[in-house]
This record gives structure tokens, C-alpha cells and sequence, in this order.
């Protein structure tokens, strides 16, 4: 009897631990994990059913939380227009109720990862490289998707990495080619942090200095406004007509504020993390308007485009604007298409929707970025390529105004991306 | 030449937001043996306060009142938190001051927002000449203020009624209890004043920089400066904190010479600086050496 | 001796491992609950139990030289992150960025993590024997930021901060643990693993501590001059317990990271030192059953913490708002632990004593 009943048990939590049976809705759409038929916890139609996507994020105490509060905001006004056109194929999409800080910590990460990933399709957003990297494996051996929260080359490379626009690498190589056709630069220095964001940006620089014949060097730098006395050293002491920095907004205004006051007039040319609209403010603003340009991977948030004017009407009311708000809202339109593309596919379940991204040739950005970006078909050689260069400016929303739209450069279309670039540094 | 002592000055400046910032560590830890790892909590929220304040009381103005505040949320913390631990394990204590770090820390983060914060200074990064030197105004600031306050303290403990009572304390709290001090109050006394000495020192720190949710860690490098210059030893704490400004300063600057120590060995300089120190000086540059009856 | 299980009639009896019934039932309870449990729980609180199996580890490792030896050391995560590095490293096939010895069979990669720290541990002893108290903290403190720059600059270790490498895989002589067959779910067999190995380190460590050794330690912790005038070496024994708390580390650091997946070299900071101080304290110091306890209590705070979300419905879940549920969850995180030490400064096993007494002397119990 008692043997009996244990064995019952074992059979129970075993089947219990499994969960996801694949079972078939009334429109035909096979679904498994993290769609259900009751409608989502906040419901525009009680009617429609619910796909649940995770977001697992920087929400307290971690390095990256001023973009990554802004960015999962976004997210969620960009989920909730999409429910409030109809959802896709009969359900709606919350990404509220899965909502994770994972304090920039690997461990963290993964922690809160095993919590929901019984209860989520997909993921809304995955912040960090590392910590995305501590679930990579169950990611891809559970097909399922994941939309990043950052810009780097390793994403061209991993199936179930749902990236949009230029990675650092690319970005670094259209920076290095319009300084080099407006300033006329013939030295570069790479001031950057460790990682897949500084060595990914600094290795693009130093694949175009070789390209373009620039004399290339590049320092490691570490986050925190106080640690930055050795790059100010040999900004100042090396003189390079170009610095490209990699870091955060504080380290920025350090840099450019003390290089500047310490007699540097070369150019500054910072990836779209270094800025923050605060900056203005600062004791660096003069320094900044001065010698600083930001790179970025899309248009700002001012710019015309149907997709911009979405942005801005379903965050109407916000104060503090950052360009975090307008980089979850693009990164979010990949997944959307999948999507839509699965439920035609009638094929809802992880799988499946695995297979929708890998048969995206492209994805409507809504003019955010240009026609054929989104092209996951394509592997890494369906990568955009396009970067926007913008100056810091008091009278725009986001403090930047523009100075070229969106292009390629010669050095990054003649590229190929044939492995994540931090490995090349 | 110039290169040199221009490193020098800023390296004075630095060290002497270590020096308050030390100072703080060392107070308390005279007063109830315990090292607080809440310093660096109170080092953000007295920087972030003076962000919110300077726009209605100016800078002076802002920096005054946001010291009294954080020396009041100290209070508070010390009554509510350490109070109840007096006679426990100088260690329960301080992962206790660990918890309200990280508890006070993710509230200040909140104020913080999205966006930089300023201080609003007066100097920002403005240069003036001194004996063919070009000086950056805020590290005069820097280093005058803490001048001003290190005086000021020293003289309090030396010439004050309370300040005795601070020493005697330190010395043996139950012979000073015996004598009709109020240990208690010393205790309140130390705690409000390492979290107003924090609250400076985060607002020196933030002069013509940006304030955001990182720069608690800046506190973090009082830590080896106050085992440089002695636990129990304010004198010990001002000069550790000018000996690894500076020495941080003059590495950051030379340290393209030595490129086979990796990059910003600057960051380190501080603990390899402590260890060398310790080999010969157990107890530290004035630390006192324990004596002790079996 | 029946019904009277208190008498000792040995001195070897008194001194045995388990010297009590209660304990040896206890104990054989334990096991047999651990065997059981993955049949239990879903795999992704198992996976949280594995990891707090290895946390008890490492929590033991420290629980020695603070616990025991009285030398609180803030450098554990140092010895941590060797653990892990070594393991990786024998365990690993040379990649792009970092290299490998490519040993993955677990019997090789874990002592050798363990033996590499315990020989940076026994680098250390030589400044830490000379110090003592705070001293001692924050000098282990700086080892921690010393050894978080040479991890961090030293790609082809670990890959580079922000980067990182794979852990160890868990493999016994060909066989992968850490993939789900016929005997398991990857999660089920990792846990009976981690398990498995948390009772053999903790019978060592027990062991250890009821030795000569472990005598030495605790006369150390309470009063050193002295045991130095009754003829305990202080330098040797100290030197021994930070070896063995070393090995513990590394042991511990080789175990943790096959289950998290990835090793990033910013994670052996001060705040994981920390982490296991806290374990050290909460659980209650100088006991094995208190560290394990504390262990376990400090790696499930967090999804308790985050588990209390629906319990709060009026605080958003918005993180733009002021309060939301990532602060609140976070300062409660800090407030469980403040409120922990004040009510019960002997962590864990106070409160067990306290039960025990009241139980043992029931109906006379006040």
C-alpha cells in the first residue's frame, strides 16, 4: 500500500515538475507554454486569450538601471498598443506579470528565470550579457525566444537572440568612417569598458583604423566617475585626433569635461549608453557641446516616423525622457512579427514560434529603421548596418539634435561579421 | 615637472574627500568598536539630498542642510539598529549596518531616478594658476574644506565637554560610565557625525561630477585607508586618506609605463598599498597596538 | 546503557561524531528527506536547493576559520572565484577567448579547485596570522579587490569582465550529470549530487572540528594569548584553518557555477564575501548545522522576498513608481537580515536551542 502510494507521488511531481502539454486552440493555433485561454490579468477583451512573455531586467541597485527602468517601460506601452489593436491571432500579450530585477547578477538571473520559465512563452526582454549568458543553454534547449537588451555582435550568433540595430562593432565603424570624412582624424584612441559593450565597440574601431590607416590604441576603463584619472591621463597625454568611448553617462561627462579642461580639443564620439539628457546640466556641458558626438543605432525620439509618433502618443506624460524609452519600443517589434508570423504559421508553441524567427526575412519597424532590418532569415549577414550621429543640443527633447541620419559607411558594408568582434580585440 | 605636482594637487583633493570619508569610519569605530558599512549609503543620500536642495537654498545652504539630515537618518539608524546590539559581536553589528546599507541604498537610487544628478557647485571644472601650476578651483575646495572640518573636529574632541567624554569613552566605556558619561550619547554623538562627515565627503565627491546610483563604491576605498593609517586613529585616517589620493592620482597618471598591470591599476593601488603597510605595521601607520592580559 | 542515552561511559563516546540518538536519527532523516525531495519539488526549486547545498559548503569553509578559529575573513569570495577559475580551466576545452585543459570528469576538477585555493590560502596565512579582528576583515577585503582586477584582466582565464566563461561541467567518467536521462531530470540528479557531496563535507568538517585541531580553533577563537602560554602553535593552527577554509571555497566555487551556467568575474566581490558572513552569523557561529541552516536561509531569502509579491498588492509593480515591488523586495532583503541578527544574535541554531530546551524540560518549561 505504502509503496503504492509512494510511487503514485513520484508520478505525480514528476508529471507535475514537466508541465506544457501542446494542446490545440478552437482557431487551430497549437500552443504549449505560457498561452492560456483565459484572457491576461489586465484585459482590453475578456475574450481573447493570453501569451505571456517575461521580462527579466535591471530594476534596482544594478550598473544599468537608469536605461533599463525606461526601456521595460517602453515595452509595455509597446504591448499594450499592440492589445489595443486587436492583440495577435485571438490572444493579447502581457508582459506585466512577469516582470524580474535581476540586479545585473548572473546568478540572480538565472534564479529568477527558473522561476517563470514554466509560465512564459518568450522573453519581453533579457538584460545583460553575462546574465543572459548564465541561461543561454536552457534558452536554447527550450526554443525559447529572447529579445536582448543591448547591442552586441555575439547576438548575430545566437538563433534565439532576438537583436535590432547595428551592434557596437558596426556602430564604432560608421563612427570611425564619418570622422574621418568630416574631421579628417588620423589617430583614434578606444576608451572603453571591459566586456562585450567596451572590447565589441573598440574591436569595430580598431578593424576601421587598420581599414581606413588611422593609428589605433585603446584603454580598458572601469565604471565609477572616480576611476576614470588614468583614461583623462592618456587622452591628454597621447593626444589622438578621435576618442570613441564605450562607458556610461558619468564616466562620459568625467572624460570629456576633464580632457577638455586639461587642454583637449580632438573629437568625442560616444555609443548611444554614454548619453544622458542630464548631462546638460552638469559642469561637462560646455566641454560636451563642444567635442562631444553620440552614435546611435536608430533615429531619436523626436524624429518623424510612424513608429516614433506611437512611441511618443503611448508614452505620452512622461517626464525624464531617455532614449531608453525609445530603444525597448524598437527592440520590441522582432518579437511582434514572430509573433504575428507564428499564429499564420498556426503554430504557437515555443518551437514554433523558434521557427517563425528563423523564417523573418524582415520586420516592419514601422519606418524605425530602414526596410530589410529584421532579416533573421539571414543569420548574421542579414545584420543592419545602418548608425545616426547626433550632438548634444539644449533645445532637443532628448538634449541631442541631429547631425547625418541614418547610414552605412564604407568600412562596415564591406565587413563581414563572421564572429562576435570582442573576440578580435 | 608640472605634469607631477598638478597630479599632486588633484591627488590632495581626492585625498582629502577620503580623509572625511574616513574619518567618519574611524569615529564610530572609536566610539563603539564597530566598522559601518552603512558610510557608503549615507555618502549617496547625502549627495542626492544636496541634488534636491540646492535649487531653493543654494549650495552652502544646501550642503549644510543635507549634512544635518543625513547626520539625523545616522541617529535614527543608530537608535533603531544599533543601538539594541551594544555588547554584541563587533561582526553581528556590522553585517546589521550591511542590511541598512542596502536597504537605505535601493531608496536613494529610487530618488536618483533615470537620469545624472548635479550638485550645482560653484566651481565646476574651473582652473585658476597657482606657481605655474593650473588648478582645478574644486580640489582647493576639496582640500580646504577638509582642512576646515578636520580642524574644527580635532579641536572639538581636544577643547569640548562632549569631545572629552568622546575620548574617555574610547578609552573604557565602563570607567567613563562610572565618571557620569553618557555612553549613550556618545554613541548618538558619533553615529551623527560620521553620517554628516559622509554626506560632505559625497558632496566633495560629486563637485563638478555627476551623481548616480554607483558612486557609493568611492566609500568602499575609506576602508583600506583607515587599516593604513590605524583603526582608532583620526590623525591615522586624514593622513591614509591624502597618502592613497595622491598615490592614486600619480599611479592613474604613469600607469601607460607599466602597461603589464592591466588597465586602471589605480583602483587596486589603495589595498596593495594597505598589505605592504601591514607587513611591517600590524596595527597600521598610529594604529594602537592591542595589549592585552590573559 | 538502554534509556539512559545521555550516559557516556567512554570518553570516545562523548566525543563521537554523532554523540547523541537524536542526532543519528536526525541525520538519517535528513538523508532520507533529501533523497526524496526531488521526486517533490519542481526542478527549478530544486535547482535553488542544489545551489543551496553548495552555498552550505562554502558556508562551512568560512564557519571554520570564523566560526571555530575566530578570524573573520572577508576574502572568501577570492578563494571562490579560484575555485571556479580552476575548475573551469581543467575542465574546459580551449575556446576562442579562454583555455581549457579539457578534464571534465569531476573527481579531477574539484579537488584540484579545492587544492589550488588551499595553496592561496596558505599564500595568505602568513599576513593574516600577524592580524587580528577588523584588521584581519578588511586585509582579506582587499584580497577580494585584488583579486577581482587580476580576474578581470586575465582573459584567457576567465574570459574578461562582462564576458566570462563556462563553469565546469558536471561529468563523472563519461557520465553527464547535468543532462536529463532515464534517471532523471538534469535538476533531480544535480541536486542528489550537490546533496550527496554537502553530507560528505559536512562530516568532514565535523570531524575536523571535534579533532585536536578543531579544539585548537575554538581555544584560539576564545581567548588566543592564551592558547598561545598552553602550547597551541597559533601561527600553524591558524595557517591550518584558513587552508582548510580555503578548500572549502574552492570547492564550493567549482560546485556553484555548473548550476548557475556562467561565470562572470565581477561576481566574486564583496558582496558575495558578505553573503557568507551572513550565512556564518545568521545560521549561528561555530556550528556546522547552523552554517548549512544559514546557507540555506540566505540563498532562499531572495525568491522568498520576490515570492511575496501577490502578498502586497497595493505596492506597484511598475518600476518607474515610488515604492514598487523590486525596492521593496530588495530593503526587505536588508530588513530580514538587520531584524534576524537583533532578535536572535545566535542566528538559526539559538532558536533551535531554544526549542530544544523548552521541549526538553517540558511541563516544567518557562
Amino acid at each position: 500500500m505504502r509503496k503504492l502510494l509512494v510511487i503514485a507521488l513520484v508520478a505525480a511531481s514528476l508529471t507535475a515538475c514537466r508541465g506544457g502539454e501542446t494542446t490545440t486552440d478552437a482557431g487551430g493555433i497549437k500552443t504549449d507554454v505560457g498561452v492560456t485561454k483565459e484572457p491576461c490579468p489586465q484585459a482590453i477583451d475578456q475574450a481573447k486569450g493570453c501569451i505571456y512573455l517575461g521580462i527579466i531586467s535591471d530594476l534596482t541597485e544594478g550598473p544599468f538601471k537608469a536605461l533599463a527602468v525606461p526601456i521595460t517601460e517602453a515595452q509595455k506601452a509597446f504591448w499594450k498598443r499592440v492589445n489595443e489593436a486587436g492583440g495577435i491571432g485571438g490572444y493579447e500579450i502581457d508582459v506585466t506579470k512577469f516582470v524580474k530585477d535581476n540586479k545585473y547578477n548572473p546568478q540572480t538571473h538565472k534564479e529568477v528565470w527558473d522561476q517563470i520559465k514554466g509560465q512564459v512563452l518568450a522573453l519581453a526582454q533579457t538584460l545583460g550579457s553575462p546574465t543572459t549568458a548564465a541561461i543561454m543553454s536552457d534558452l536554447k534547449s527550450g526554443n525559447v525566444v529572447a529579445v536582448p537588451a543591448s547591442w552586441t555582435s555575439q547576438w548575430a550568433f545566437d538563433d534565439v537572440i532576438i537583436e535590432s540595430g547595428a551592434n557596437y562593432c558596426i556602430e564604432s565603424m560608421n563612427s570611425l568612417d564619418y570622422a574621418v570624412e568630416k574631421y579628417k582624424s588620423k589617430s583614434v584612441l578606444a576608451v572603453h569598458y571591459a566586456g562585450d559593450y567596451g572590447d565589441d565597440a573598440a574591436a569595430g574601431v580598431k578593424f576601421a583604423a587598420e581599414k581606413l590607416g588611422l593609428t589605433f590604441s585603446h584603454l580598458k576603463t572601469d565604471a565609477g566617475a572616480d576611476k576614470q584619472a588614468g583614461a583623462i591621463a592618456e587622452i591628454v597625454g597621447k593626444k589622438p585626433d578621435l576618442v570613441i568611448l564605450t562607458t556610461g553617462p558619468t564616466e562620459t561627462a568625467t572624460i570629456v569635461g576633464q580632457a577638455a579642461a586639461r587642454g583637449y580639443t580632438g573629437r568625442f564620439i560616444g555609443t548611444s549608453p554614454t548619453w544622458n539628457p542630464a548631462l546638460l546640466q552638469s559642469a561637462a556641458a560646455p566641454a560636451l557641446l563642444a567635442l562631444y558626438e553620440q552614435s546611435a543605432p536608430w533615429n531619436s525620439w523626436t524624429t518623424n516616423t510612424p513608429g516614433h509618433e506611437a512611441l511618443r502618443k503611448a508614452l505620452t506624460g512622461v517626464t525624464a525622457l531617455s532614449e531608453g524609452y525609445t530603444a525597448g519600443w524598437v527592440w520590441s517589434y522582432p518579437l511582434k512579427a514572430a509573433l504575428q508570423k507564428a499564429t499564420a504559421n498556426k503554430d504557437l508553441t515555443r518551437a514554433g514560434l523558434l521557427a517563425a524567427v528563423k523564417s523573418l526575412d524582415s520586420v516592419d519597424y514601422e519606418g524605425m529603421l530602414p526596410t530589410g532590418a529584421g532579416n533573421f532569415k539571414a543569420g548574421a549577414t542579414g545584420q543592419v548596418k545602418v548608425t545616426a550621429i547626433y550632438k548634444p543640443d539644449k533645445a532637443g527633447v532628448t538634449g541631442v539634435s541631429l547631425v547625418k541620419d541614418l547610414f552605412v559607411g564604407p568600412t562596415a558594408q564591406a565587413y563581414t561579421l563572421d564572429s562576435a568582434c570582442f573576440n578580435k580585440l | 615637472m608640472d605634469e607631477l605636482l598638478e597630479s599632486v594637487v588633484r591627488g590632495l583633493g581626492r585625498g582629502s574627500v577620503y580623509a572625511l570619508l574616513a574619518l567618519g569610519f574611524v569615529i564610530i569605530f572609536k566610539a563603539t568598536r564597530v566598522i559601518s558599512f552603512a558610510q557608503p549609503a549615507f555618502m549617496l543620500a547625502g549627495a542626492v539630498m544636496v541634488t534636491y536642495l540646492v535649487g531653493p537654498l543654494g549650495f552652502w545652504g544646501a550642503l549644510a542642510a543635507a549634512t544635518v539630515l543625513t547626520g539625523l537618518l545616522a541617529l535614527g539608524v543608530e537608535r533603531t539598529a544599533v543601538r539594541p546590539m551594544v555588547g554584541r559581536p563587533a561582526f553581528v553589528v556590522a553585517i546589521i549596518t550591511l542590511g541598512v546599507d542596502i536597504a537605505v541604498r535601493v531608496i536613494v537610487n529610487a530618488y536618483i531616478g533615470n537620469d545624472v544628478r548635479q550638485v550645482g557647485d560653484p566651481w565646476g571644472l574651473s582652473r585658476v594658476e597657482l606657481a605655474g601650476l593650473i588648478i582645478e578651483k574644486r580640489d582647493v575646495a576639496r582640500i580646504v574644506t577638509a582642512a576646515v572640518l578636520v580642524a574644527a573636529l580635532f579641536a572639538y574632541f581636544r577643547f569640548t565637554r562632549m569631545g572629552l567624554a568622546m575620548r574617555a569613552a574610547s578609552y573604557d566605556q565602563e570607567a567613563a560610565m562610572a565618571q557620569g558619561v553618557s555612553v549613550g550619547g556618545v554613541f548618538a554623538v558619533s553615529w551623527a557625525m560620521a553620517g554628516g562627515l559622509a554626506a560632505v565627503a559625497g558632496t566633495f565627491v560629486a563637485v563638478g561630477e555627476n551623481v548616480d546610483g554607483l558612486m557609493w563604491t568611492i566609500a568602499l576605498v575609506a576602508l583600506p585607508v583607515i587599516i593604513l593609517g590605524g583603526l582608532d586613529s583620526p590623525a591615522g585616517a586624514v593622513l591614509g586618506g591624502v597618502i592613497v589620493g595622491v598615490l592614486q592620482e600619480l599611479v592613474a597618471g604613469y600607469q601607460s609605463h607599466f602597461p603589464w598591470l592591466g588597465g586602471n591599476i589605480s583602483v587596486i593601488t589603495p589595498y596593495v598599498v594597505m598589505l605592504i603597510v601591514l607587513l611591517v605595521k600590524p596595527y597600521g601607520l598610529f594604529g594602537t597596538r592591542e595589549v592585552e592580559r590573559v | 546503557m538502554r534509556g539512559r542515552p545521555l550516559l557516556y561511559t567512554s570518553y570516545r563516546a562523548d566525543m563521537a561524531l554523532l554523540n547523541t540518538p537524536a542526532k543519528r536519527v536526525s541525520l538519517g532523516l535528513l538523508v532520507l528527506l533529501g533523497l526524496a525531495l526531488p521526486f517533490l519539488l519542481q526542478d527549478s526549486t530544486l535547482n535553488l536547493l542544489a545551489m543551496g547545498c553548495v552555498a552550505a559548503i562554502g558556508a562551512i569553509g568560512l564557519g571554520l576559520v570564523t566560526g571555530y578559529a575566530g578570524q573573520v575573513s572577508l576574502g572568501h569570495a577570492f578563494f571562490f572565484g579560484i575555485g571556479a577559475y580552476t575548475s573551469a580551466l581543467v575542465s574546459g576545452e580551449t575556446g576562442v577567448r579562454t583555455m581549457g585543459l579539457g578534464v571534465p570528469n569531476l573527481l579531477v576538477w574539484l579537488p584540484a579547485a579545492g587544492l589550488v585555493a588551499l595553496l592561496f590560502g596558505v599564500l595568505v596565512a602568513p599576513l593574516a596570522t600577524r592580524l587580528r579582528g577588523l584588521y584581519l576583515a578588511i586585509v582579506t577585503l582587499g584580497l577580494v579587490f585584488i583579486g577581482q582586477h587580476v580576474f578581470g584582466e586575465w582573459g584567457s582565464l576567465t574570459g574578461g569582465t562582462g564576458v566570462g566563461r563556462a563553469p565546469a561541467r558536471l561529468e563523472l567518467f563519461g557520465y553527464d550529470v547535468a543532462a536529463t536521462d532515464s534517471m532523471g531530470t538534469r535538476e533531480q540528479k544535480s541536486f542528489w549530487l550537490m546533496f550527496s557531496l554537502l553530507i560528505v563535507f559536512a562530516l568532514a568538517a565535523r570531524n575536523l572540528a571535534r579533532s585536536k585541531v578543531g579544539r585548537a580553533f575554538t581555544a584560539i577563537r576564545d581567548r588566543d594569548i592564551a592558547a598561545g602560554v598552553i602550547g597551541v602553535n597559533l601561527s600553524r593552527y591558524k595557517t591550518i584553518a584558513f587552508a582548510v577554509s580555503s578548500f572549502y571555497a574552492g570547492c564550493a566555487g567549482a560546485l556553484l557555477y555548473p548550476l548557475v551556467g556562467f561565470i562572470e568575474p565581477g561576481t566574486f566581490s564583496l558582496l558575495l564575501s558578505v553573503q557568507y558572513i551572513a550565512m556564518v552569523l545568521i545560521g549561528g557561529a561555530g556550528t556546522i548545522s547552523g552554517a548549512i541552516a544559514g546557507a540555506f536561509f540566505i540563498t532562499l531569502l531572495p525568491s522568498l522576498t520576490r515570492g511575496l509579491q501577490p502578498l502586497v498588492p497595493f505596492i506597484s509593480t511598475s518600476p518607474t513608481e515610488l515604492p514598487n515591488i523590486f525596492q521593496v523586495e530588495t530593503i526587505l532583503y536588508g530588513v530580514l537580515v538587520i531584524g534576524f541578527l537583533i532578535f536572535e544574535p545566535r542566528g538559526l541554531f539559538g532558536i533551535w536551542i531554544r526549542v530544544r530546551t523548552y521541549w526538553k524540560t517540558w511541563p516544567f518549561s518557562y
